[in-house]
Formats: C-alpha cells, structure tokens, sequence
C-alpha cells in the first residue's frame, strides 16, 4: 500500500487550511528540475515505440534509459508517507531523477555529491559547454508531438450503462487504480475510441498490454456515505478495462 | 502537525545547487546539451501556456458547434483554432472538455498524481499538487470549493473528474453576465486558470478592471 494510490479520500486534513497557492513555481531552480525531467522523456528509448516517430537511437545523447511518465510517478509513489506530505513537489521530482539517474549509472553519486558542494559554494559556476543543435530540436519536437499510448481499435468486453465492479488488486510499485474505488460499483458512462498501452506493465495490477479504457461513474454518497456530502452527485474516473469486473449486484443505492 | 516537519535552512540553496549539479552532470556526460533545460523552459513558458485555454473557451463561448464538437472531440475542434503546434504533444495527446452549464458545475482533479492538460492550461499551479487538496476534493468537493471561495448552490449538480486515465479534462465555465457583445480576445480574459479546473467561475465583467 503507498499513500499516493491511496490520497483521494484520505481523512484527517479538514483543519490544515488549503494552500491556494496559485504559482506553477515557488522557486527559480524548480523550472531546472521541470526542464531535465522533460528532456530525459524525450530521451528515452521507450520512444522507439512511439506513434509519431522518434529515431532515439540516432542522437548523440549518452542517455538510452527509459524514462516516462509512468516511471516518474512510480518513484514518486515510491516516496515514503512523511517525505510525501513534508517536501513540495519539485522537490521530490528532484529526488527521485537524481536516485534514477544513479541507479541507472547514468551519473555517479559520487561525482555528483561533490558537484552540489561547488555549487553550493559558487552558485553562479558556469555550465560546462556543450552544443548540439540536433538533440534540442528533438527534444522540442518530442513535446510538440508527444506520445500517444493508443494502440488498435477499441475491444471493449462491457457496454454503456453496464454496471461494474471495481478489482482489488494487489496493490505493486504502480497503479492507476485510485484506492478509494476497489471494491466499489460504478456505472459505464462512456467507452473510449481505441485501446490504450500503459508504458510500463504493472505486473498483476495489469496495465501494459493495449486495452479498452472506460469513463465510469460513481455515486459519491456511496463513496463516501451520505453524512460526508449529503447530496446526490457523480464522481467519474477514467478506468482501464483490467480494473473492471462483471457485477451482479443491481441497485445498491435502493437498499440503503 | 505539518509543524512537526524540520527543514533545513538552507534548503532553497541547497536544492538549487542538487538540481544545478544534476544539470551540470548531464551535460558533462553528454546525455542533454547546455541549451537543453532552457529550450524546454522556454517551450513551455511562450507557447503552452493558460492563454491557449482562455482562447478555446472564449470561442466555445461564442460558437455553439464548436462547443459542442469541443465536448465531442476536444482534439478536433482545438485543431481549427490557430494556437502554437504542440496542442496535441506532451499531455495533451488526448484532450478531453467537460462544460459547466446552469445546474451543472465540473471540478477536474488527479487524486494520485498531477495529471494536468499542459497545452491547454500550461504547468499546474501548485494547490492542484498538494497532498490534502486532492486528499479533500474527492470525498468532501463542496466543502473544498466553499474553502477556496466559491460557494455552490444545492441546486448546482457537483460532478468530479478524477484523472486517472490517458485523458487530460478541463473545464468550460460558464460565460459571465454582462458580456453581450464582447468579442472572443475581451472575454477570453475573463477566463482563469482556477475556472478552467473548476476551483472558480470565470471572472464576471465587474470583477476585472476594464
């Protein structure tokens, strides 16, 4: 269990007053650590796969790891509860790359200890030179274009309006089941065009393989009970057809 | 309880310097260049920014079809308005809108993550990050929403968008009184980051100094 499948929903925050906090950055080093982490997307070599095109393999870049957004989130979802709540969230982006970044000994821990005391000591110290023209410009075209994760046409085994029971699998690394809906029932509001990849497979969680991917409604008083809110109203979540299940139960709500 | 956390003090120049060493190293070990970081910076800083949002629901204001077909197939009807190449890049390969309209009002979150629609909306402000945001807004929204200023009335359906999908929602708010006749550039400044997810209405004509 990691405390961000399990967010949505968690209690004991009503009295810590919201932080409205309407910047993108509170600080000037944090748009560094947004750079770097996009350019290694657009370095990896999970691109190879990718729809638009991307001859990775050609750029004179030392990085042949493979860095999506789904390797980002499983380390960031990887970060223990404390850590989670007390850093922003550039920080722990900054964290989790240069742990990445070790690991894959792409850099050296080492040599990057040392590197943060001289710049501790000297902020101002220059970057070291090094052009290329070539690994920009894809990198920019790499953010034009993205990286769609459709693949195929839609193979969907459940219909609109059908009612669907939430899996409760065992929760791994990863997932993009939010944990307050396992075991929950919800109705199929819409089936998207096309099946949908995941870039990493979530082993017995099931994402990975192209698969049908479903707007589902849920009643929130059912969520929630209807002490929370009292009133009536959907919450919907975007769910990949291995998070669903055939259900029996009918109309739940009537028998409250 | 959040005061039972320590930092240290130094700890903006210290992670200014982590992330800068960081930089340094993937430039000496030629995995970006020295321009790399500035060029993705500036991508999205000129280009994908809240002014492509405020340009699309400004239309979908003024267009009904193109409303509707925003609602339908969000990536087709951003395509016809002239806006940077890169609307359908890095997070906004699927696009999707949802509409506020009298009775209903939409509220766009990403409860494990941040999913955001970058092209549309330019990088998330930090609130829609925090922990205790997206802890509160699934289960108790309207509680939330009153919190940050905006009090829905019991008649207003409160629907909640979790992202946790390959979409990337947004919201239409509903166009203010008082704006007959206002041409898509005027009104488009009405339209906030905070009304396009959903924490606020768009601005009405009174609220912006003209």
């Amino acid at each position: 269990m990691k405390l961000p499948h399990l967010i949505g929903g968690l209690e004991g925050l009503d009295e810590v007053p919201l932080e409205y906090e309407k910047r993108v950055f509170v600080a000037e080093w944090e748009k560094r650590i947004f750079g770097i982490h996009h350019a290694l997307l657009a370095l990896s070599s999970t691109l190879r796969n990718s729809l638009p095109g991307y001859d990775v393999d050609s750029l004179q870049t030392s990085f042949r790891g493979q860095w999506t957004a789904a390797h980002l989130r499983q380390r960031m979802e990887a970060v223990d509860p404390i850590s989670y709540f007390q850093f922003r969230f550039y920080e722990k982006w900054l964290s989790v790359i240069m742990e990445y970044l070790i690991e894959q000994e792409c850099i050296d821990g080492d040599g990057l200890a040392s590197a943060v005391e001289r710049f501790t000591k000297d902020p101002d110290r220059p970057l070291p030179p090094r052009p290329d023209q070539e690994i920009d410009d894809h990198v920019i075209r790499y953010l034009r274009q993205g990286d769609s994760p459709r693949r195929g046409p839609a193979t969907p085994i459940f219909a609109t309006g059908e009612r669907v029971e939430i899996r409760n699998p065992p929760m791994g690394d990863h997932t993009r089941l939010p944990g307050y809906l396992r075991g929950q029932v919800g109705v199929v509001e819409r089936i998207f065009e096309g099946n949908y990849a995941y870039p990493i497979s979530t082993g017995a969680d099931g994402l990975g393989v192209p698969m049908p991917v479903y707007l589902v409604r849920f009643e929130r008083s059912e969520l929630w009970g209807k002490d929370v809110e009292p009133l009536a109203e959907p919450l919907f979540a975007e769910l990949y057809e291995t998070y669903l299940l055939k259900t029996t139960w009918k109309d739940r709500g009537d028998d409250e | 309880m959040t005061n039972s956390f320590a930092y240290p003090d130094d700890r903006e120049e210290r992670n200014a310097a982590r992330v800068r060493a960081l930089e340094a190293m993937l430039i000496n070990k030629g995995v970006i260049t020295d321009s790399t970081v500035d060029r993705v910076i500036g991508y999205f800083e000129s280009e994908m920014t809240p002014l492509n949002g405020q340009k699309i629901v400004a239309r979908a204001w003024t267009d009904p079809d193109f409303a509707q077909l925003l609602l339908q197939d969000a990536p087709a009807a951003i395509a016809q308005l002239d806006l940077p190449v890169g609307m359908a890049g890095v997070q906004g390969e699927h696009l999707a809108a949802v509409m506020n309209e009298p009775g209903v009002h939409n509220l766009v979150i990403c409860t494990m993550c941040s999913c955001f629609p970058l092209p549309v909306l330019g990088l998330p402000p930090y609130w829609y990050k925090d922990p205790a945001f997206r802890a509160r807004a699934a289960r108790q929204p309207r509680t939330v929403l009153a919190e940050l200023g905006l009090q829905l009335d019991e008649d207003t359906e409160l629907r909640v968008w979790d992202s946790s999908g390959h979409s990337r929602w947004f919201v239409i708010p509903s166009r203010p009184a008082d704006t007959d006749g206002w041409t898509e550039e005027q009104l488009a400044e009405l339209v906030t980051t905070e009304s396009m997810i959903g924490v606020a209405l768009a601005n009405s004509p009174s609220n912006i100094a003209r």
